[in-house]
């Protein structure tokens, strides 16, 4: 088996948005730094971020961020870390700045002004998001961008290579990480001063593009003696039943709908005040509804987007052109033009890591960026990721840079990575089951609408026992023929870590709060303002929680935007 | 989800390989880029966008995954 050692200063695990904007960020502060960004894909190839819209949420000058942040409050229901959204919002207007100097552009109106354009989110009064300008590779532009100024910085670059585990030196800090090359399978260790994870949100690998998300970079910091929270929130969104679409969160607010077989705007029985234009995991919730009582399948109406609306949201460049095209050549269904098909999906979990507003975690050397750190409880504005994996992987960059500025580099301890080799490669034997049948398992889990959507204690309790079972009995018996299949048994072991904690911190939680919604517990409960927290102590994995402190917060909670919706 | 490669077309850049996400696409022995793991395809395009000679063609549907509802497929 061949060996790769190589040493750096900072090692940023992850190349989306959050990882580039660390490494560049890093550079930028100081040039000497030696920065190694590795990913499990291509080399720097953007992540999520390269299959997104590119739209942005962006605090304008003028704009107060409080304002903002009391959106937050009472978007989020009074789950909010105050103090982290105002730190990651502040300063979305540099980062839009930066990408406007890398030549990608935005929606203005006819005097070229941005300010004017910005689409209100979710009924919400200050939170916008701003589109690119031309429909359809807004994302890719933005990767593309970040990884050319990363290598003109200096960066090194590592794709197809998937770290598993972290390393610590005597004191608790972490010194470097181990994993393998994705396509040969050789062996890799990494010294390093620190080390950022920034590998996005664990999900369960749904149909729609966001595959390469598995939560491996949480398990291996939580392994490492990170904690994690929000775990009992997930993404569950409407997607369409057939295909990949980008761009409800743009769709919603400019008058598209989803309706009920009956051609009924269901959304209007739901909320009273904020109609179709509401949170997709609300939208999700009113949709399991309509099917459950035999009113689906439910649908996505176009046909009330003004035309010239219509003509900012149809694909122009990219995947989302090729794909619209290719649905009305080929498959016979053009979006703008008929009803499609929509149904509900459990995408990814927004549990993530803990860390500080510099993006520290509680384990010395090791920090936390973007959408794998958990910031938000379940709903979601659209623009939000890209504007917020910047942010915060702009601030552990920099910070990460202040924090090695002394230190030595580490030898790894040859014994320690010789034992975590063996348990690396031992299922690379060829036999044992695949990882996708593993995989096919756990959403066979997780899917039904009673343990994803509408939950309730005994289906949870019932998942959360084939949980257990599964973990116990299956998750051993993997093997993978080659390096590719290692990397997604590995990436199947992340998931059911995730999985199990969705499940158990979902059963926990006996009340409904922003994107958890429990059918037997369906207010919120003012007991139940904190946070799930979980952590090793000693080795064993354990919950609390963690008050929220709304006392020393500089917005009370005033109301809240579940009121918005009755679920009946 | 990516259903062919046209081995006529393809010139062998391997540029399909280097960029897919999901490592679906490897080059064989004859220099020929060819679909190793369809079942990882994610149905992002980026290979038939970045193919130089129009030799891949992707499906706009995707793998159908267990339903959340008895209703919903």
């Amino acid at each position: 088996m061949k060996e790769h050692i190589y040493e750096t200063d900072l090692l940023i695990v992850g190349s989306g948005s959050a990882g580039l904007w660390a490494a560049y960020s890093a550079k930028q502060k100081n040039k000497d730094i030696n920065v190694m960004i590795v990913d499990k894909g291509p080399e720097n190839w953007g992540g999520l971020m390269a299959c997104a819209g590119g739209d942005l949420d962006i605090v304008m000058p003028g704009e107060d961020i409080q304002d903002w942040v009391k959106d937050w409050v009472y978007y989020y229901d009074g789950l909010c870390d105050q103090e982290l959204m105002e730190t990651l919002f502040k300063d979305t207007y540099e980062i839009l700045e930066q990408y406007q100097k890398w030549g990608c552009e935005y929606l203005t109106d006819e005097n070229g002004r941005m300010d004017t354009v910005g689409v209100p989110q979710r009924g919400l009064e200050h939170i916008k998001l701003y589109v690119t300008k031309v429909k359809g590779s807004g994302g890719l532009r933005m990767a593309k961008a970040l990884a050319k100024a990363i290598k003109e910085a200096g960066v090194e670059s590592l794709g197809r290579t998937m770290l598993t585990d972290l390393l610590k030196d005597e004191t608790g800090r972490v010194i470097g990480a181990i994993g393998f090359n994705t396509i040969d399978g050789s062996f890799v260790q990494i010294k390093a001063k620190a080390v950022l994870i920034a590998t996005g949100m664990g999900g369960w690998k749904s149909s729609y593009m966001k595959n390469p998300s598995t939560g491996e970079g949480i398990a291996m910091a939580f392994r490492a003696g990170a904690e994690i929270r929000n775990m009992e929130f997930a993404r569950v969104w409407n997607v369409p039943k057939l295909f990949g679409w980008e761009g409800q969160t743009t769709l919603l607010p400019l008058g598209a709908r989803f309706v009920n077989a009956r051609g009924e705007n269901f959304m209007e029985r739901y909320s009273k005040t904020l109609g179709s234009n509401t949170d997709p995991h609300y939208s999700t919730i009113g949709m399991a509804l309509e099917m459950r009582a035999g009113r689906g399948p439910c649908y996505m109406d176009t046909s009330a987007l003004k035309p010239e609306d219509a003509a900012v949201v149809k694909p122009k460049l990219g995947w989302q052109y090729i794909n619209y095209n290719r649905l009305k050549d080929d498959c016979g269904i053009d979006f703008f033009e008929q009803k499609t098909e929509w149904m509900p999906q459990p995408l990814m979990s927004y549990g993530g890591l803990v860390a500080d507003l510099k993006g520290a975690t509680r384990v010395p050397g090791l920090y936390a960026a973007g959408r794998c750190r958990s910031i938000d409880p379940g709903v979601y504005t659209g623009g939000f990721a890209l504007a917020s994996t910047a942010t915060s992987g702009k601030i552990a960059g920099e910070s990460m840079v202040d924090y090695v500025q002394e230190l030595p580099l580490v030898e790894l301890n040859q014994a320690e990575v010789e034992q975590l080799k063996g348990k690396l490669y031992a299922p690379l034997n060829g036999t044992g089951v695949p990882a996708k049948e593993v995989l096919r398992c756990i959403q066979n889990i997780v899917y039904p609408y009673e343990v994803s959507i509408i939950k309730s204690d005994g289906a949870l309790q019932n998942a959360l026992h084939k949980m257990e079972t599964l973990k116990a009995e299956l998750l051993p018996q993997m093997g993978a023929p080659d390096a590719h299949y290692l990397m997604k048994l590995k990436e199947v072991e992340a998931i059911a870590f995730i999985t199990e904690w969705y499940i158990k911190a979902s059963l926990m939680r006996t009340e409904s709060r922003c994107g958890h919604y429990r059918e037997d517990y369906p207010d919120h409960d003012d007991n139940w303002l904190k946070w799930i927290v979980i952590g090793l102590e000693d080795g064993v994995a354990e919950a609390h929680t963690v008050d929220v402190p709304i006392e020393t917060y500089k917005h009370p909670i005033e109301r809240y935007y579940q009121d918005n919706f009755k679920f009946e | 989800m990516i259903t062919k490669i046209d081995s006529e077309k393809c010139i062998g850049c391997g540029i399909c390989a280097r960029t897919c996400p999901l490592d679906t696409i490897r080059v064989n022995e004859n220099g020929k880029a060819f679909i190793a793991y369809p079942e990882d395809c994610m149905t992002c395009y980026l290979c038939e966008m970045n193919c130089p000679n129009g030799a891949i063609y992707v499906h706009p549907f995707k793998e159908l995954l267990p339903r959340s509802l008895p209703n919903c497929y």
